[in-house]
């Protein structure tokens, strides 16, 4: 590799991040441009309100900048920062409050289809905005289990690890979300 | 199957993961019932939605004022060190205080030192030969760097146990003077508090190399001594 190859390499997450741990807040700044929409996005998700995913994602990345020099690169820096977004959610949930297993919010049981009552309509195709409008409605506890496993990508036996709760419990609130958002959506279509 | 067990089983019939056994009535009773048929292409579709579109992030409303109010935290805390430090007079070097010093001492207090050096040396001699035999029993001269790291850990953890108990005793003491909302908010605080205290330690009994789970640890800890130290001051 040529020196102008080399100089035109661009430097990896886990460099940032020990340039950053020596104070080099112009390498911070270059891991905020490079994650900030991944962690404002995770936060928004998880919380469906713009002003707390901002307040929140904030927080994330003062707590990264805290702990920056703990990163050992062991695994990559997107799992890390992703684990350390989710359990700065979680940690803002129990200050809150929020409980995270419950039936649902409002203590209504999951919606069922009894044959010749449904809504003779399909559902509108999915699309991004009505998606998120729904996942915003979904009561905190379902949001979480949607968010983790349906947008993230993450299985139940992690979920139910990141929540201290069992493997069940995490796919029972999944399929209750899933079950409550298509309600939404179909309430969101019936509206227009 | 009826309507309400082949609804249970949906979601996993979307994510396969139900038995072959289960998918095949599952799909039977689909076949026959449009209701539930509907509700599984619903479903299908939110799910497939989702993975379709997995990795694509919405940007922040204002990402450069998000950055700067990141960085005001930021600078003021590292501030704060720098000027209390600026503050300080300048401490002496350990050195410079050492060596101009006077050193006039009476004969006990020359006794009473040499009795302390001895002290030390033998005491520093039989830990060190008790470690070197241990060692050479196990057959490990030197420790891994993972189980001094699990040291450390345990060290820090220590002393923020000792400080949190510092700080409890003296939370004890004025908890009397308090009224039934202000004992209210401190029980809640602490019980969130020392929920993800436990978490982190159950995650860490369950991988002890886990770092994030170490990093949220000594935060929720350092939460609590700043809780503790924030209500023993009313």
């Amino acid at each position: 590799m040529t020196a102008a190859e080399t100089e035109t390499q661009p430097v990896t997450d886990y460099g940032l991040t020990q340039r950053a741990a020596q104070g080099d807040m112009g390498a911070f700044e270059e891991l905020y441009q490079r994650h900030n929409r991944r962690v404002y996005s995770l936060c928004l998700r998880m919380m469906g309100n713009v002003s707390e995913a901002e307040d929140l994602a904030q927080e994330v990345f003062i707590q990264l900048f805290r702990k920056i020099g703990s990163f050992r690169g062991e695994s990559a820096f997107t799992t890390w920062l992703h684990r350390l977004t989710v359990n700065q959610v979680l940690m803002h949930f129990r200050k809150r409050g929020v409980k995270m297993e419950q039936t649902t919010e409002d203590g209504e049981t999951p919606i069922q289809i009894v044959k010749g009552t449904e809504n003779p309509n399909a559902m509108p195709v999915v699309d991004r905005i009505a998606l998120d409008k729904a996942i915003s409605q979904l009561p905190p506890g379902y949001r979480t289990v949607f968010t983790l496993h349906d947008i993230e990508g993450h299985e139940h036996e992690e979920i139910a690890r990141m929540l201290g709760c069992s493997v069940g419990t995490s796919k029972s609130q999944l399929h209750k979300a899933r079950m409550k958002l298509r309600g939404l959506l179909r309430q969101q279509k019936t509206k227009e | 199957m009826n309507c309400e067990k082949c609804q249970e089983l949906i979601s996993d019939l979307v994510d396969g993961g139900l038995s072959r056994g289960d998918e095949s009535t599952l799909s039977l009773h689909l076949e026959e019932c449009l209701a539930c048929a509907d509700v599984r292409n619903d479903l299908q579709s939110i799910v497939a939605f989702c993975r379709n579109h997995r990795g694509e992030y919405s940007a922040p409303p204002n990402a450069d004022a998000l950055w700067l109010r990141i960085c005001n935290v930021i600078e003021a805390e590292t501030q704060l060190p720098a000027r209390a430090a600026l503050t300080r007079p300048p401490a002496k070097s350990f050195w410079s205080g050492w060596t101009s010093r006077s050193w006039e001492l009476s004969m006990p207090q020359l006794a009473a030192s040499a009795a302390a050096i001895v002290l030390v040396v033998s005491l520093g001699t039989t830990v060190g030969l008790r470690r070197w035999d241990n060692a050479r029993g196990t057959g490990q001269v030197v420790s891994s760097p993972r189980s001094a790291a699990a040291t450390q850990v345990r060290d820090r953890m220590w002393q923020q146990r000792q400080a949190i108990n510092y700080w409890n005793q003296r939370v004890e003491t004025n908890k009397a003077r308090w009224n039934q909302g202000m004992r209210d908010t401190f029980e809640r605080n602490l019980r969130v508090i020392d929920q993800a205290v436990n978490d982190s330690l159950n995650e860490l009994n369950r991988d002890p190399h886990d770092e994030v789970s170490e990093e949220m640890l000594n935060a929720a800890l350092n939460e609590k001594l700043a809780l503790l130290r924030e209500f023993s001051d009313l």
